[in-house]
């Protein structure tokens, strides 16, 4: 008797515990569910959720969101995630939790993965003043640009003035190795380390190299929705070797000229720090560092710039637009998220976006000048129409983690200039093939 | 007691058809996607129900069996929810072409097929093999050296033994920062080379073995002591009057006494060896060239199993590729240690 006693507390004291976690849960629900019937009532939007892949503007989303709530009633929630890559695999799991987030943030060669599920953002708006939403044949508009991002060779331009060289000339091959070569006669005198910063750490700078510099290949010198060298790259992984051969070279330069201390094993934060505290004339960086450059305690409040990767004779662009965009979820609140994306276009927003977030704004009727230092310059070749595409990001995902290593092996000069453009061939076409 | 009143016959049966009525509306409102608060409620009122209905059944020959099994639920049930569930999918989806967010069909063994047919993974699998045989002698040497060496009588034992377990306690990605800043600044400096040991496959593959067992050496040290310290004195000192040397008494007494410890640790080494992950991916990510493999560039060079398994689902976003790699991976990991139990499981029982 004693014994079925016990069973049966045992019984009671595991059903109450199942009830006492169930019934939480349950709550939790619930008062989500009454939260939104409130603001329903009141004749706007539900709330909102937006995941955002730039942690390191996390502060400045959450007073975006505020300032919505304040002006429109509406509220967002932002939740950041870092890095991209991350935030597409947490978004992977929020999708399997069905938890996904109204708007979240998507790179281009990502939005194939989520065809049918995004929402359709043509004729908004916000549409006609900006170039730069992204345009997918079959699933219409539906890239929204929350910023402007460009990469080229970032020079030091107080260093270029004492030396004597005037970045606008920098438009072809034999023009760099010119200035290369006077600067470096001369890095003593500028107190320069070495010419460039360029580094090609395949494991924690990958993606520089293999992304961001190979973007170059694929884009430099061309119009903005000029493919050619993307389709050629997707169409089975083909490369131009003219092209490609002349790329090399061009990376040879920088082989030859980086600081030996940065170039194989360096970090990030060794090659922006050392251009920061003006140890370096170029960096192979993007206007992302602008921070951590002005954030710097070494930076001594220089002029930068950008020049373009001529590699070839004439090339003049620089590669500007978004790197990654927010993208709707068409199962979730469209209107709401229609209606704050709208919202975000706007005046108030951009004042926060452009002058606290230091993003350069995509749209054209936004009166905000960035104090990011190469804003001006960014700015400038938008408005003379040098910009290419980031069609970067529309190769075959994982490629960079093969390219990168060819990079490292040619500037660790176990592969020359034709080995670095046969195996980058191969490596690419054999990636492709898989 | 032994009566079955017709009271708890009805109660049982109306708890059961209430029960699985609740539970099953709840599920087909879920699967259906109809929002209703009552939902979460109802299933585990549900449950509760079937649960009661279970408890009255009116049986007396599996009564018992009934209650076994309700106490053992919970378990089980954790059990299937974080092991047997994920598994089961897990292989399942290794024949489908899911990528994270949906699938579209099934494709057979597709997947399998295209591993194979990857000179990049086999790399994989050959490295972890030989990074596993590498590992399993030097780290059981060095631990077992270094739990010799912490028995004897030196002055600061504790002191001795706590900082070769310290590197353990150390999270296998910060040890691998720490080291990666080591190798780029310290070692290019003692040796006069001109750029890290993680630039190149072959050094980058020894840097990540030396890692490896600073990390790994104290804890395998740690159980050494433990299966040293028990080898009884009386054989020891038996030994000694028989006049054997301490090379003697190491082979011949304190070795076979301390099979069991051996087993164990050697058992360890291999299967923490072959999951080997997080200092890989900190120190090198498994960079590094390959130049002619299989008539193949690799950059993989120094990329294991479990790494590969990553960078597959994550970097290149094939999911169900590499689903299927980690199948075959649970398939190699289970057959090794089976194997490895068994053989030395009879040479204990043959001493």
């Amino acid at each position: 008797m004693k014994k079925k006693l016990l069973a049966t507390l045992l019984v009671g004291t595991m059903v109450v515990a199942m009830t006492a976690c169930s019934s939480s849960d349950n709550n939790g629900g619930s008062a989500q569910n009454n939260e939104g019937g409130s603001s329903d009532a009141s004749g706007s939007y539900d709330e909102i959720r937006l995941v955002n892949g730039k942690p390191e503007v996390d502060t400045q989303l959450q007073a975006l969101a505020a300032k919505y709530k304040e002006e429109t009633g509406n509220s967002i929630k932002i939740e950041s995630i870092g890095g991209d890559t991350s935030a597409s695999d947490a978004l992977k799991g929020y999708f399997q939790a069905g938890n996904m987030p109204d708007i979240f943030v998507s790179e281009t060669n990502q939005f194939a993965d989520w065809d049918g599920y995004l929402a359709d953002l043509s004729g908004e708006a916000w549409c006609d003043n900006t170039q730069y939403e992204y345009v997918d044949e079959k699933m219409g508009t539906i890239g929204y640009p929350y910023m402007v991002e460009a990469t080229a060779i970032a020079y030091n331009a107080d260093v270029l003035e004492a030396a004597g060289v005037d970045p606008a000339s920098l438009t072809s091959p034999a023009a760099y190795e010119e200035a290369f070569a006077t600067i470096d006669s001369k890095k003593d005198e500028l107190g320069l380390t070495a010419v460039i910063g360029y580094c090609a750490e395949p494991n924690n700078l990958g993606w520089s190299t293999g992304t961001h510099i190979f973007a170059q290949y694929l884009d430099a010198g061309l119009a903005a929705d000029d493919t050619t060298y993307i389709d050629l790259l997707n169409d089975g992984g083909k490369i131009d070797e003219a092209r490609m051969t002349n790329f090399a070279k061009f990376i040879g330069m920088f082989n030859k000229y980086s600081d030996p201390d940065l170039l194989v094993d360096g970090t990030y934060d060794n090659q922006v720090g050392n251009f920061a505290a003006g140890k370096y004339a170029f960096v192979t960086q993007g206007s992302w560092i602008g921070a951590s450059l002005t954030a710097n305690e070494n930076y001594s409040g220089f002029k930068v710039g950008f020049a373009p990767y001529a590699f070839e004779d004439g090339m003049d662009t620089i590669i500007a637009g978004p790197s990654s965009y927010w993208a709707v979820y068409s199962e979730g609140n469209v209107e709401a998220a229609k209606a704050f994306l709208n919202w975000c276009a706007g005046d108030s927003a951009q004042n926060i976006l452009v002058n606290d977030a230091g993003f350069i704004s995509p749209f054209d009727n936004c009166k905000y000048e960035p104090s990011d230092p190469f804003a001006a310059s960014v700015i400038s070749y938008m408005q003379a129409g040098k910009t290419s595409g980031w069609h970067t990001f529309l190769k075959k995902s994982g490629l960079e983690n093969r390219t990168c290593q060819v990079f490292a092996d040619y500037a660790q000069k176990t592969l020359d200039e034709s080995g670095f453009v046969s195996t980058i061939g191969q490596v690419i076409a054999d990636y492709y093939a898989e | 007691m032994n009566i079955l009143s017709p009271v708890r016959r009805i109660t049982s049966y109306v708890c059961l058809l209430a029960g699985i009525v609740m539970f099953v509306a709840s599920l087909y409102m879920d699967i259906t996607g109809v929002k209703n608060d009552a939902r979460g409620t109802l299933l585990v009122v549900g449950v509760l129900l079937i649960i009661a209905g279970l408890y009255f059944f009116p049986t007396l020959k599996h009564h018992r069996t009934i209650i076994n099994i309700l106490f053992l639920f919970p378990l089980l049930f954790t059990f299937a929810v974080t092991v047997i569930i994920p598994l089961l999918l897990g292989i399942y989806y290794s024949f489908t072409d899911w990528n994270g967010i949906k699938m579209t069909k099934m494709v057979g063994f597709e997947n399998y097929a295209k591993m194979f047919n990857q000179p990049a993974f086999i790399w994989s699998i050959l490295l972890t093999f030989l990074f596993v045989v590498f590992n399993m002698i030097l780290v059981n040497l060095v631990g077992f050296l270094l739990a010799l060496l912490c028995t004897t009588k030196i002055k600061g034992l504790g002191f001795f033994r706590a900082s070769y377990f310290l590197p353990n306690l150390i999270g296998g990605i910060v040890l691998g920062y720490i080291w990666q800043f080591i190798f780029a600044n310290v070692v290019t400096e003692i040796f006069n080379q001109p750029w890290s040991w993680l630039a190149n496959s072959n050094t980058a593959f020894m840097a990540i073995i030396i890692v490896y067992i600073w990390q790994y050496a104290g804890y395998i040290m740690l159980i050494y002591i433990t299966g040293l310290t028990t080898v009884p004195r009386d054989v020891l000192e038996a030994s000694a009057i028989d006049g054997a040397n301490a090379i003697q008494t190491l082979f011949k007494i304190k070795i076979p006494m301390i099979a069991s410890t051996i087993t164990i640790c050697t058992f360890l080494t291999l299967t923490s060896a072959f999951k080997q992950f997080d200092v890989n991916l900190a120190l090198t990510g498994g960079k590094g060239s390959i130049p002619d493999f299989m008539g193949k560039y690799l950059s993989n060079g120094t990329e294991m199993i479990a790494l590969n398994i990553y960078t597959t689902a994550i970097n290149d976003r094939s999911y169900s590729l590499g689903q299927a790699k980690a199948v075959l991976f649970f398939i190699i990991l289970a057959t090794v240690s089976i194997i490895q139990v068994r053989i030395s499981n009879k040479k204990e029982v043959e001493m």
